[in-house]
């Protein structure tokens, strides 16, 4: 029975040569034990072993220091081949680990799994440009207002010359060889740590004393620079990018779709953890670059129906610098639960006291939840497949319509279109911010609320005589019961309760310049003028319509 | 082979090996030494690489009242940190008899567990306990003062402050 | 010892002892002494706690490879390797939902061979699985389960129960995605005798289906109560249920007369081999029938020991041989492929398509149609089927010959090519044009659990195996014909579960065609 020995023979050899490769591969080839081999501290080689933080409350054991071992507590001065300290940050990378931030895979060991290119690693680490995304896991910065404000607090500060005394975002307050070394307080968290909201007359008045050094050069500021300048400093937290993406989200309309932090529209799909989605969850067919979820979703906003088969998400058409905007922003929409002694104070407000997330001035309103559909500047939006998006900041429009019929539109929005009701408790719109609303767009339009002379319903014409020419000239676009199509839809209850006939007559006589809407009060190539008699026919017949008979 | 194939043979009767089975021994010692590294490698697993407890440093704040010489104790750890003319020092609470937690006071240390005593700088007055307590490694670090729990240094080591 | 001169005293007696101490502990642990002689030999098994269930002598015809193939020791060996692999394994292993998977990932990525350990593990037993179900098919194909061995048969199938629970609770471990929703699908499988019992209006008196997975899972949902009873079952309970069960099997075997051999079988043995030693023809002085203590079989059954040869050495050549080639292949496939671990759990988020086990992918395939055939009713059929063929097959012709009995070798080729084509057939038409719920929508769930692609194979397989009986005028023939056909079933079947079902259980040539999600 020799082949009986024979078999054993060769197993057992076969074992053997497996175990020893597996034990030389475990104990000296990997990749950790490689880069910790060449690196060196200050009295020579350090120990080869695994390394790692470790924070229990915050349920993080970051292997990351195996290999970028100067990361690590008290390992700064190790020097080698990706040996460099972290910079010094608020919060200690010895505490906090470096996933908290960065995200990744702490407890991995070898770099394709601990930066999550790997398959099935639902984390894999932020872009390192986008580290300020990292933020997100745990802060959620209340009231940032609109980029146009934003631009423009920032470019206050700036021309201010605060910098020249003050560090902020690690830029400025250098020091000054004749004024004693001082130079003012670092800046650049004040939005969280807060300032001295008196700090102009602390200014004045030690410019006043002085009498040599960079305080003298200190010069009055304008009461709006000043409300600019604690804009500015209200965002400062540490994260200028972040801040400055963020009020490009708010520019963006992005809320009048999307939910975030219970905040907004529901059109599309709720957007308060989309930074942790999976990225081997997701198609990336047509996405340009790596699979990575900041790749995919620069190509979702830039053209959504090719990424997400089926999006009834219009293409932004935006520059560049927006669509990185909006990557870093949603990329930092993490809000990880956070233990009760991590939480920060931005995210108690946000979560547990009801503090919003955008300004509540009419500007960061229309910016947040408007933009979207309505344009920027209210001047309306067409996309492909969908009914065109009025221009709601149109003067003609404006100067005609009632602060009631625009608050009662937000309010109830136009049933049967992409506009839905604002202040159904749902979206997180209050009443003051539909009042703001309305003031916007009159500040937009430049126009005034109509001064009505006459009652809300003074049309006496025939509705059947209107029937007739509203099939004629008006049917076309509306829709023969002014259903709508091309046009918006006239047999919107909304619409018919609070319009004025004014409204109504004037808009028809008028039209609206710059749409398809032409003014009826006077011939064209395609319809002949119409009488005040025949408008007011119209008019009543409109009356009729929606059911309201 | 002392037997033939096909001789009848007792099973009772005592028989030789018939010869040095090379084969089967060498077979039976690679087998051997298969199994003995495979348990090697396995006494390997059950020490663990990484410890499960976080840094030992620890961030205290002394209480703004502490008068010179008075222990203060971090909640939650075994030490006892102590201001004396400006200065600070450490000293650990954990007993170097068996490990338990001793009591601090302005007088010593006292251990409950085997009635070791120690003086105001930790070394040994009564009992059990074979050497004085251990001094830890204080440190500042942007004003906060930092005990590092793991690291001792000699006794009578204080930082300014 | 006692030769050699006395002691001088009792403290130079005292020194001697001393020195003798190793020798001692040697000679009282292995009281035979030197295996140098036959009867040494064989006191060396039967003085031996682990290796009496072996029987001193072995017959040649066992110690050839195609006998068994050393199917049934590469089992036992492969759950020895689970044993030990497991021990180490729970070490670092945390049942509990919000650290099991950190603690995977530790054992993975920081535990000195820990991820080692857990892919041997892992390939341990898969190989288990495997090798159980060819071991049974070998017992089946040499007939091996024909009296004295019926009651063995059913333990072996107990056995191979066992395995499987053992492989779909450690499956669950990890607390992946890939863990948590085949679990969630094996509970609700657990669940599908509702399907019966709402059809019939009887699920609020009588819910079976709800109470076993209410059992199963210790909660209405897959969450810790879950996890803690998967972990003490896989690492306590079917465990030793498992090695009771193989004691068992392993003393019945010994006292059954060692393998199944053919009757004529010292006839075709030939003389033994010169390398072989001695084979002895003499009656043994002393049988247990002598002693007239026991009723029924000694080891040596049919006759005396002719062609038999001492249990040690030759036997455990070839059982070590076996072990440590088992060893090898789980080490090997260890270093080359890494047991897989998918994300965190996310009750919210199925994994699509959810596969179970590979083992467990042909049932999948047939619980798609209907989850209480698919998952509780064919398995039973299956089952109960198994355990009745040694009580139904009582003929003698072929035992301990491969495919032995009326028809033989040639009658399984075609029961093979019978099997494929049925089962292969059955699910084209499936594939390509839907089942009953497709062309009939109203129908009721009553008649899709009666008549589904699992009992439509399963109901050609019993009539073709019926067909046999009457042809070859023996049971054994229909045996052959529907064994074979329920193996080709499961391989077409898992192969369709594993290979060519996608996101939401379609059918694609290849994964590559699966759509982005």
């Amino acid at each position: 029975m020799a082949k009986n020995k024979w078999l054993l023979l060769v197993s057992s050899l076969g074992v053997l040569v497996l175990l020893v490769t597996a034990a030389v591969q475990e104990n000296l080839l990997l990749e950790w034990q490689q880069i910790q081999a060449q690196a060196r501290a200050e009295d020579g080689p350090i120990p080869v072993q695994l390394r790692q933080v470790v924070n229990p409350t915050l349920r993080t054991a970051d292997r990351c220091v195996s290999c970028h071992v100067a990361m690590g507590p008290g390992e700064q001065a190790v020097t080698g081949p990706m040996m460099a300290a972290h910079r010094p940050v608020v919060h200690d990378p010895a505490e906090f680990g470096c996933t908290t931030c960065h995200g990744g895979q702490g407890r991995a060991t070898t770099k394709i799994d601990a930066h999550g290119a790997a398959e099935f690693w639902p984390e894999p680490m932020l872009p390192p440009a986008m580290s300020e995304a990292g933020c997100g896991t745990c802060h959620t910065q209340a009231d940032v207002p609109h980029r146009a404000a934003f631009n423009l607090a920032a470019a206050t500060f700036a021309r201010l010359d605060c910098a020249s005394c003050h560090r902020v975002d690690g830029r400025g307050g250098t020091l000054r060889p004749d004024a004693g070394g001082m130079e003012g307080p670092d800046l650049s968290r004040v939005g969280i740590a807060g300032w001295n909201r008196e700090w102009y007359a602390a200014h004045l008045a030690q410019a006043k004393s002085a009498v040599s050094g960079p305080w003298q050069s200190f010069r009055p500021i304008a009461d709006d620079d000043r409300g600019r300048v604690d804009a500015f400093l209200a965002t400062r937290v540490g994260a200028p990018r972040l801040m400055a993406a963020k009020s490009v989200f708010l520019s963006s309309g992005c809320l009048g779709c999307h939910k975030v932090n219970g905040v907004g529209g529901d059109e599309g799909p709720d957007l308060t953890r989309a930074g942790e989605k999976d990225p081997a969850r997701l198609d990336y067919a047509s996405v340009p670059g790596g699979r990575s979820l900041a790749n995919w979703f620069r190509a979702h906003v830039r053209a959504p129906s090719t990424v997400v088969a089926g999006s009834l998400m219009p293409a932004m058409r935006m520059p560049d610098a927006d669509v990185e905007a909006l990557t870093f922003f949603t990329l930092s929409l993490r809000r990880r639960v956070v233990p009760g002694t991590y939480l920060p104070r931005d995210r108690m407000r946000v979560e547990r006291f009801g503090a919003r997330e955008f300004a509540a001035d009419g500007t960061t309103l229309f910016g947040a939840f408007c933009a979207g559909c309505h344009g920027a500047e209210g001047e309306g939006r067409r996309a492909p497949g969908m009914k065109p998006f009025p221009a709601v900041a149109h003067p003609d429009f404006m100067s005609l319509a009632s602060d009631a019929l625009v608050a009662e539109t937000i309010r109830r929005g136009r049933p049967g279109t992409r506009m839905r009701a604002w202040a159904d408790g749902s979206t997180g719109l209050t009443d003051a911010d539909v009042t703001a609303l309305v003031q916007e767009l009159r500040r937009m339009s430049g126009t005034r609320a109509p001064a009505e002379s006459r009652p809300a319903r003074w049309a006496k014409g025939d509705p059947a005589e209107g029937g007739r020419l509203f099939a004629g000239a008006c049917s076309g676009c509306h829709g023969a019961k002014g259903e709508g199509s091309e046009a918006p839809a006239l047999a919107n209850p909304v619409l018919l309760e609070h319009a004025t006939d004014t409204f109504f007559a004037e808009t028809i006589k008028r039209g609206r310049p710059g749409t398809a809407m032409h003014g009826f009060a006077q011939p064209s190539t395609v319809h002949r003028a119409l009488s005040d008699a025949e408008v007011e026919a119209i008019v009543s017949f409109i009356r009729t319509l929606g059911g309201r008979s | 082979m002392t037997v033939k194939p096909g001789t009848p043979v007792s099973r009772l009767d005592p028989e030789q090996i018939p010869r040095r089975d090379a084969l089967g021994l060498l077979s039976l010692w690679s087998m051997a030494t298969a199994l003995l590294f495979a348990t090697v490698g396995m006494l390997r697993l059950p020490k663990a690489a990484v410890l499960a407890s976080p840094s030992k440093k620890v961030k205290v704040q002394l209480p703004e009242t502490l008068a010179d010489g008075e222990p203060f104790v971090p909640p939650g750890r075994s030490m006892a940190v102590f201001r004396q003319a400006g200065q600070v020092y450490a000293i650990s609470t954990v007993c170097t008899h068996l490990g338990c937690i001793v009591k601090a006071s302005a007088g010593g240390f006292a251990c409950p567990c085997h009635g070791s005593e120690f003086e105001a700088d930790g070394t040994v007055r009564k009992g059990p306990a074979p050497r004085p307590l251990d001094w830890l490694e204080v440190s500042t670090s942007g004003g906060a003062l930092v005990v590092n729990e793991g690291a001792t240094v000699k006794p009578g080591t204080k930082v300014n402050v | 010892m006692s030769d050699g001169p006395a002691p001088a005293s009792a403290l130079q007696e005292f020194r001697d002892n001393l020195l003798a101490v190793p020798g001692r502990i040697v000679a009282t642990a292995f009281r035979s002494g030197r295996p140098v002689t036959d009867r040494a030999r064989s006191s060396f098994v039967f003085g031996n706690v682990f290796l009496h269930l072996h029987a001193a002598r072995t017959h040649r015809w066992s110690l050839r490879w195609a006998t068994t193939a050393g199917l049934g020791i590469a089992s036992v060996a492969a759950f020895l390797i689970t044993l030990v692999t497991g021990v180490m394994l729970m070490f670092y292993y945390k049942p509990y939902t919000d650290v099991a998977y950190d603690s995977i990932k530790d054992i993975h990525f920081v535990v000195p061979t820990g991820r080692f350990m857990r892919n041997i593990h892992r390939w341990a037993a898969n190989i288990m699985v495997v090798t159980v179900i060819l071991h049974m098919a070998r017992a089946f194909y040499t007939a091996a389960y024909r009296a004295p061995r019926e009651f063995n048969w059913l333990i072996g199938l107990a056995l191979l129960v066992t395995t499987l629970g053992l492989s779909f609770t450690g499956y669950l471990l990890p607390w992946d995605q890939l863990a948590y929703w085949a679990i969630t699908i094996g509970a609700n499988i657990a669940q599908s005798p509702r399907e019966v019992t709402d059809a019939i209006g009887i699920t609020a008196t009588f819910d079976i289906g709800g109470l076993q997975r209410m059992l199963l899972l210790g909660s209405d949902i897959v969450g810790e109560e879950a996890l803690i009873r998967f972990y003490l079952l896989h690492v306590m309970l079917l465990p030793l249920v498992i090695a009771a069960l193989m004691a068992v099997h392993f003393w019945r075997v010994r006292k059954d007369g060692g393998l199944t051999k053919p009757a004529d079988v010292n006839a075709r043995m030939g003389p033994a081999p010169s390398d072989v030693y001695p084979v002895f023809s003499e009656m043994p002085a002393k049988t247990y029938h002598l002693a007239a203590v026991v009723k029924g079989r000694s080891p040596a059954v049919d006759g005396g020991p002719e062609q038999t040869v001492p249990s040690m050495p030759h036997l455990f050549y070839a059982e070590l041989g076996v072990t440590m080639l088992t060893l090898f292949v789980c080490t090997a496939l260890a270093m080359v492929s890494d047991a897989p671990l998918k994300e965190l759990a996310n009750p919210m988020v199925p994994e699509n398509p959810a596969k179970a086990p590979w083992y467990f992918l042909g049932l999948q395939e047939l619980v798609a149609f209907s989850a209480f055939m698919g998952g509780i009713g064919i398995p039973m059929i299956v089952l109960v089927g198994l355990g009745l063929i040694p009580y139904l097959d009582r003929e003698r012709e072929g035992t301990g010959d491969w495919c032995g009995g009326p028809g033989g070798w040639p009658l399984v080729q075609r029961s093979i090519a019978f099997g494929f084509s049925a089962s292969l057939i059955v699910e084209t038409i499936v594939i390509r044009y839907g089942w009953l719920r497709e062309w009939f929508p109203d129908i009721p769930q009553l008649v899709i659990t009666a008549v589904n692609p699992g009992t439509v194979i399963t109901a050609i397989y019993a009539a073709y195996s019926l067909w046999l009986v009457r042809r070859y005028n023996s049971t054994r023939a229909g045996a052959l014909g529907l064994f074979t056909c329920f193996l080709c079933g499961f391989v077409v079947l898992t192969v369709i579960g594993t290979y060519f079902r996608g996101p939401n259980w379609q059918f694609y040539w290849s994964p590559s065609d699966w759509p982005g999600h």
